[in-house]
This record gives structure tokens, sequence and C-alpha cells, in this order.
């Protein structure tokens, strides 16, 4: 899995991971956040930066299956591993459940904490394929709409969860 | 936005890393609270000494009689792990609460306790689990009572040349109830209230002062709110003033040591 580094004391790493599928092998510098590698070094603007302070949600991509808050987290820290982000949701045109159940259901305003709701809601129906609506809520407590917009999140989330149950 | 400039370091064992340590070579792990601390300017550490590639750091095991937990071990891990469920339950259910879904999956328990937050939820619960952590640096090793360990906002008895390797909780575990108020990202309040192997009860409370208090009664009946409330330090802040706070507190405190009573009858 990790991929041969300088052992010690360099302000440089070159990582190599998988990002949305695509194997990425990089040099970045060790104070790089992976919010500004993917949004600065691949072009990956899905990801949003807000409160830098892991509280509001938008940064949220998974690391090998976990969600994480990207502003927060060190690019060289991705060395080895699986990251998923909301460019990597759909399958070419078609949408991801979750964010086809997102349009359905309005479950957006302005869109700028969408990403990180729908990464968010793809962490926990990955490990809870049939979430309680107070396991929902709990679960996404990390995350702030400004649009006031939770009921309708929270209705999106249970009807993919749904959705893709009879998918499976 | 931007981190300042550090030099990273990945060991792949303790001894390497303690080889590493200084005061501006700093233990790094999920970064919840490293990198957040940096960013702001409080902290300029020259390089960062990565843990998380250090095996014995990720483990969870029990040995003779005694639970033991790498310090890299992370909130998320510790929230689900049946070991941890099976032996120490209390621990279990508070670390399901920590922060949220993304600070439990990259924050450690060693980095949430090593950086002395007063508002830590490990904390008030190691204390009244009567945790020993193991601290070691090139000279050798020792261990502090998780009573011990917490001496002032952001201030604990690590040295800088240290590194907490391991947590160490006694078996049987006390058992009890971790009750908090929290309306922001941290509690305002929290009291574990347990019931000790011995058949003696502790009351921790912890988030309200800049450190945790606690109090030690033979049955759960003699625990006194107003007495105990008595010995926090509340700080007025966002969440509250100080007289709010020493309402809450009394109330939570009330009300663990009536669940506690309540699920032994």
């Amino acid at each position: 899995m990790t991929a041969a580094q300088p052992a010690t004391g360099h302000d440089h790493v070159v990582v190599a991971a998988d990002v949305n599928g695509v194997s990425v092998t990089e040099p970045v510098p060790t104070r790089w956040t992976l919010a500004q590698f993917l949004r600065d070094r691949l072009g990956l603007t899905g990801t949003k930066v807000s409160c830098e302070l892991q509280v509001c949600g938008a940064c949220s991509v998974l690391v090998d299956g976990a969600p994480v808050s990207a502003c927060t987290y060190l690019a060289a820290d991705i060395d080895g591993r699986r990251v998923q982000t909301v460019e990597g949701l759909a399958a070419r045109d078609q949408l991801h459940p979750l964010q086809r159940s997102f349009v359905e259901h309005f479950a957006l305003q302005c869109g700028f904490c969408t990403p990180g709701f729908l990464m968010m809601a793809k962490a926990l129906l990955d490990r809870n394929p049939d979430p309680t609506e107070d396991e929902v809520k709990e679960y996404l407590d990390g995350n702030i709409c400004r649009c006031t917009g939770y009921e309708p999140i929270v209705a999106a989330v249970l009807d993919a969860a749904k959705r893709m149950r009879g998918q499976a | 936005m931007v981190l300042p400039p550090f030099a990273l370091h990945r060991p792949t064992t303790t001894a390497q890393a303690l080889s590493l340590l200084a005061e501006d070579s700093v233990p790094y792990s999920g970064g919840t609270e490293l990198l957040l601390a940096m960013r702001m300017g409080l902290i300029r550490p020259t390089a960062l000494v990565d843990l998380k590639r250090i095996p014995e750091m990720q483990e969870i095991r029990t040995d003779r009689s005694r639970l033991l937990i790498g310090a890299g071990v992370s909130h998320d891990r510790l929230a689900t792990d049946p070991l941890v469920e099976q032996h120490a339950r209390l621990l279990a259910a508070a670390e399901r609460e920590v922060g949220n879904a993304r600070v439990r999956a990259q924050g450690s328990i060693g980095g949430n306790i090593c950086f002395g937050e007063p508002r830590s939820d490990v904390a008030t619960v190691l204390i009244a689990l009567e945790a020993e952590l193991g601290l070691a640096n090139s000279a050798g090793e020792r261990s502090v009572p998780a009573e011990e360990f917490f001496l002032g906002p952001y201030w604990t008895a690590r040295d800088a040349t240290e590194l907490l390797t391991a947590i160490s909780i006694p078996l049987p575990c006390a058992e009890g109830v971790y009750l908090k108020f929290q309306t922001v990202e941290r509690p305002t309040v929290a009291v574990a209230a347990v019931r000790r192997p011995g058949g003696d009860y502790r009351v921790v409370v912890g988030a309200v002062g800049e450190v945790p208090v606690w109090a030690d009664y033979p049955g759960v009946g003699e625990v006194d709110p107003v007495d105990l409330v008595g010995r926090t330090s509340p700080v007025s802040d966002l969440t509250g003033s100080e007289r709010y706070k020493r309402h809450v507190t009394e109330v939570y405190i009330r009300r663990a040591a009536e669940l506690l009573a309540e699920s032994e009858r």
C-alpha cells in the first residue's frame, strides 16, 4: 500500500494516491492541505472550503471510505490511499442516487454545502444502508447549511437509501 | 488558509519517533487540533513527527487485567471496536459522541488527551475509569494516572520530548453513565458517573472548568451535586455565563447520579 517515501526531514513529499479512480503521483509541499491539493493541483473544485475549523463540513471527502475534512487534512496523508470527492459520485452522465434524490427533494438552494452533504451521506450509507431519521440527523450534524435546507436534505438521504437498497 | 511550512517525519517505530521529538518537533497524528492551532499561528513547529506509520500506536488489546489502547487509535475505532465495547462500554459510548463524524474518523485518542483541551470528552471519561497514561522518552518510560495528567488548559504532564504511547484501563472497568450538555462542537458540561469495581462511586465533572474535577462516594445516594459544583471553576464564554454553567452543571450531576442509581435497580 505505502509508496516509497523519503523517511524524514523534507518539506515536500511525493504522494501516490487513487483519486476518484485515477492514479495520481505528485510531489506536494508538506504544508498543503488535501483541499488545496484537490482544488489547486487537480482542479477538483467541487470540494468547497469554508470554516477551516472542521465544523461546517463543506470540504468533506472520503479517504479510504472514511469522511475527513479536506481543509484540515494534510495532502501528504493521502499517500497510498483512495480519495473520493463529489466529482467521483456520478457514473458518467448517470447521477448517483444521492445526487438524484437531492435534486428531486430540492435539498439545496445555493449549493455551496451540497458536495459536503453528499459525501457525508455517502459515508453514512456505505456503513449503514438503512439508517433511521435520527441516525441521519446525527451523522450529518457536523454539516452546516445556511439556506436552512435541513429537512429536505434528511428526506433526500432517507429516500436515496431506500432507492439504493432496492437496487442492491 | 495556508499552513506555515514544516518538515514532515514519518517514523515507523516508537524509538525512531522519540529520537525526532523536540520542543519544536511535535507529535502529529490526526491533526484535528494541531493543524488548527498551527493555522491560527498559536503553534509554529519546525517539524511534525507523524505517528500513523507506527503499528503499535494503532493497537487495541487486553493484557492480563488491563485494556491497552495505542495512542494513535481513532475515536471512530474506539466507538466501534468489539474489545472496547466489551471491556470499557462507557469509553465506547463517549467516543460515539466526540465532535462530528469527520473528527472521529481523523482524530486520535492520544492527540485529544495531549492537546489538553478543557472540553475534552475523553479526559472526563478516562479519569472516571482510572486510566493510566504511558509516556516514553529516549531515557525510559513512566506511567501517569489520568487524574494527574491534566494540569490546566492546553497544559498536561507530558514533557515536549515525551510521547504518549498507550492508554491503559484497569479491568474490570468501572461502569456507569456519561452525560453531557452540548450546543456547539464541544460540550458545555460533561459528567461521568460510575460505580467502581470496588463498589464505591466516582463522579467526574469535565468541560465546564479549566480541568476536570471529581469526587468519590461510598454510595450513589451520597453524591452531593452542590458540593461538587462548588469545586468547579466554570469559565464564562459564548455558551453561557459562569452562573448559568453552575446551574447546568448541578442539574447534570443530579441527572447522572439518578441515571446511575436507576441502572442499578
